[in-house]
């Protein structure tokens, strides 16, 4: 009996000390508070001494710790680099993948956490995350950032904003795409390596078939490593235009390109993002056909150890292009190899863009004004930009004065080719307003009719009937013209 | 002498309050981790809620989309085909070994240590499973390919999970590999609850090892199969992992969306798109169906039980 009411007693004793507990911990961030007003940490008077913009709301936790969930792990190189020059500022970085990226901050600002203070996204989750209202506006004070504008490149500027044109996010980088191509090959087939004259052989889709046709019968060699390279100039106008699906013809011109480059054995069959398609990069990669590399992933081009057993004794190919945005210069920058110094950047059959982090800060954090020093140092100073295009051997910023900078610059990897003055002119011609949050899903569906044609599963018609019924269920409040 | 009644019925009502706090932890996780999801669940999938910003009451609106959708219906029925062909290789593999241990004349000795192996897949994790059936069915590298075609059992490799006709079986016939070890246990203990008299007599009156199965081992196992057959339904239609990994494409289930399951069509909706609103009306609307199987199994499998 004596046990048991000691047991009970015990019991309710650590309850009630956990409810004393969780009250307390408010209670001590009441005091904190508190103490902030009267004495400000040192990464808010940092906060102030480099804005002079500072006010009471800042670093209210008072453990000087800025919070950034981040789905790219450049940011944990940004926040490296402030925290030197900051030494009385902590940071603590969380990269969270990106599939997972928006479910947890949904649960986290859903449920009313002051953590993070910087949050991310990339553009087509902005529009959703801006609607729930998880972005600061930085239009008002102390923020000021349109007075920022004409600072970043127009298009960046114009993704950050909400529907209501309040700023809420800015990005450190510029995403424009384009094709990496390969000078000797074009000069050998082509009798030029201009770019200008090269980009002219992709000016649009029939010439690029035209010119994929004349590739593989130079010799051994395929224009494009996979049919995914076109992917960023797929499309001219947004999905879904006043709640109805829009198809636009260059939808299906892309797709009777895609499965015309597939079923003529046009490209190398090396599957974007798999092992031969970074080795082609470099040099001769076995050559596939769309029966070898039937339903793509039979092949395992996942492992370079077993690719290279399965595929020893194949004729070989060498791969001319690829269509990529700019952070692609970071992507060849590691894979290039030999053939470096023989690259060349020209332009695509119309102006595409992919990616781009952008920035801002959590609307429940209690650190806004170190946020905010931070959104600032990261994407509007150019001594950041300077340090970041060296630290990152080439990344493109937003920053135009930055880019006005480098923009004589050569990059030895393509020849000496002025990448970030290409870049800038790139980027002057981006049309944000095709981007739609429907984007990813309906997307999706088409590339799956794509392949449902290429591979011969479907007939055309079939499959797009398959991608309206898709659509249909995915998002039944949209209108769906079946034509 | 009332009082002393009134003070005895004070203290024992005082000793059966502290019984409440015993309980009370447990209850207080439970109402904040159970009661409380399935409850906001329901108040959820009335409604249009995209995990952002407040959910709006659209009525009955997501149950009808769930039940007009042939996407829905895909899936489900996917699931049933992978359900359907499981349990009767993990049952039937279960019985067959129910009874090679159970038979009085074959008299099997190691019963625990068999039963040990058996159930070891059971404690393998989905991941690890579905990673080592993925390498062992790879169409080019994998060893079971190999194997068959250096024995001249077919020409060609087989595309185990890219072919649509193949790959939801080769699940079903995953899972049966993976629980078949637990069926196996609860029926074994369900046979050695039978009195080893009724074998022995009807033995004597010269029924013979099918008859003895099928008029005293059946019949007298039924509680059993019903709990068994319920469990697995329920397991069975709310099937996740093993698809999820090893199809193409996460949750379509590619190819062709053969694999997609209701929970992979539900996780879909509730993760990928955001429709979370429409999620919590899926996840109700298998509950329902399961619910209905379940009761239907129950009357047919357990409707003479007193």
């Amino acid at each position: 009996m004596k046990l048991k009411k000691v047991v009970s007693a015990l019991l309710v004793g650590t309850m009630l000390l956990s409810c004393v507990a969780c009250g307390n911990n408010s209670s001590n961030n009441a005091d904190k508070k508190d103490e902030n007003n009267d004495s400000k940490t040192p990464s808010t008077e940092s906060a102030d001494n480099n804005e002079g913009d500072g006010d009471d709301s800042a670093d209210a936790t008072g453990d000087g710790k800025l919070v950034i969930w981040t789905l790219a792990e450049d940011l944990g190189q940004f926040a490296d680099h402030y925290m030197e020059s900051h030494p009385d500022v902590e940071i603590e970085t969380r990269v969270i993948q990106p599939a997972d990226y928006v479910t947890t901050i949904q649960t986290a600002l859903n449920g009313g956490a002051t953590e993070p203070d910087v949050i991310v996204g990339e553009p087509q989750m902005l529009e959703d995350m801006f609607d729930a209202g998880y972005f600061e506006d930085l239009d008002q004070a102390p923020y000021n950032a349109q007075d920022y504008a004409d600072q970043i490149v127009d298009y960046v500027w114009e993704v950050g904003q909400d529907a209501d044109g309040h700023q809420r996010a800015i990005s450190y980088q510029i995403t424009p795409a384009g094709f990496y191509y390969r000078r000797d090959i074009a000069e050998t087939v082509f009798g030029t390596s201009d770019p200008e004259e090269v980009g002219k052989l992709f000016k649009d889709y029939a010439t690029i078939l035209d010119t994929a046709q004349k590739v593989k019968a130079a010799g051994p060699y395929r224009l494009f490593a996979s049919d995914s390279e076109l992917g960023f100039f797929s499309g001219q106008a947004p999905w879904v235009v006043d709640n109805t699906l829009n198809v636009d013809q260059v939808r299906y011109d892309y797709m009777d390109l895609v499965v015309e480059l597939y079923q003529q054995d046009l490209t190398a069959y090396a599957a974007q993002w798999a092992t031969p398609w970074y080795q082609a990069m470099s040099g001769p990669v076995p050559l596939l056909t769309a029966e070898t590399q039937w339903g793509n992933d039979d092949l395992n081009v996942w492992d370079a150890t077993q690719f290279a057993s399965a595929t020893e004794g194949m004729d070989t190919v060498e791969v001319m292009a690829y269509g990529l945005p700019a952070w692609g210069v970071l992507t060849l920058r590691d894979n290039v190899g030999d053939t470096s110094g023989k690259w060349g950047v020209c332009s695509g059959p119309a102006p595409g863009f992919s990616g781009g982090t952008y920035i801002g800060i959590s609307s429940l954090s209690e650190r806004k004004d170190t946020a905010w020093d931070f959104v600032k140092f990261c994407t509007l100073d150019e001594e950041t930009a300077d340090w970041w295009i060296v630290q990152s051997e080439g990344d493109t910023v937003s920053l135009k004065s930055a880019l006005e900078k480098h923009a004589d610059d050569g990059n030895e990897t393509y020849g000496g080719q002025k990448l970030y003055e290409f870049w800038m002119n790139a980027a002057e011609d981006i049309d944000y307003s095709i981007v739609t949050r429907y984007d990813k899903a309906i997307g999706d569906a088409w590339g799956n009719a794509i392949s449902s044609v290429k591979n011969g599963e479907k007939t055309k018609e079939d499959a797009i009937n398959a991608f309206y019924d898709e659509v249909a269920s995915v998002y039944p409040e949209l209108t769906i013209n079946r034509e | 002498m009332a009082n002393t009644q009134v003070a005895k019925r004070t203290k024992k009502r005082n000793k059966d309050n502290i019984a409440y706090l015993f309980v009370l932890p447990f209850v207080i996780v439970f109402l904040i981790f159970s009661v409380y999801p399935v409850l906001r669940t329901l108040y959820l999938s009335f409604t249009s809620y995209r995990g952002f910003g407040d959910p709006v009451w659209i009525w009955l609106d997501n149950y009808k989309r769930a039940l007009t959708d042939k996407f829905f219906w895909r899936a489900f029925w996917n699931t049933c085909k992978i359900w359907g062909v499981n349990i009767i290789v993990q049952l039937g593999l279960a019985f067959l070994l129910t009874i090679i241990f159970s038979d009085i004349k074959y008299k099997m000795r190691g019963l625990p240590i068999f039963r040990a192996i058996y159930y070891l897949p059971n404690l393998i994790a989905a991941t690890s499973v579905a990673f080592l059936f993925k390498t062992l069915l790879d169409w080019r590298f994998g060893s079971v390919n190999q194997i068959l075609v250096s024995a001249g059992i077919t020409s060609t490799p087989i595309n185990w999970m890219g072919d649509a006709s193949i790959a939801p079986y080769v699940i079903s016939i995953i899972g049966a590999w993976m629980w078949f070890g637990n069926s196996f246990i609860v029926l074994m203990a369900g046979v050695q609850g039978i009195p080893t008299d009724y074998f022995e007599a009807a033995a004597i009156d010269g029924a013979g090892r099918w008859t003895r199965f099928f008029k005293i081992t059946l019949p007298l196992l039924k509680p059993i199969l019903l709990y068994t057959f319920i469990t697995s339904l329920i397991g069975g239609l709310q099937l996740f992992d093993l698809p999820y990994l090893m199809a193409e494409g996460g949750t379509l289930g590619n190819p062709s969306g053969c694999m997609q399951t209701a929970v992979m069509y539900l996780f879909r909706f509730g993760f990928e798109t955001g429709q979370v609103g429409f999620a919590s009306a899926i996840a109700y609307t298998l509950f329902i169906i399961i619910l209905i199987l379940s009761v239907i199994q129950f009357k047919w499998l357990g409707g003479k039980e007193d």
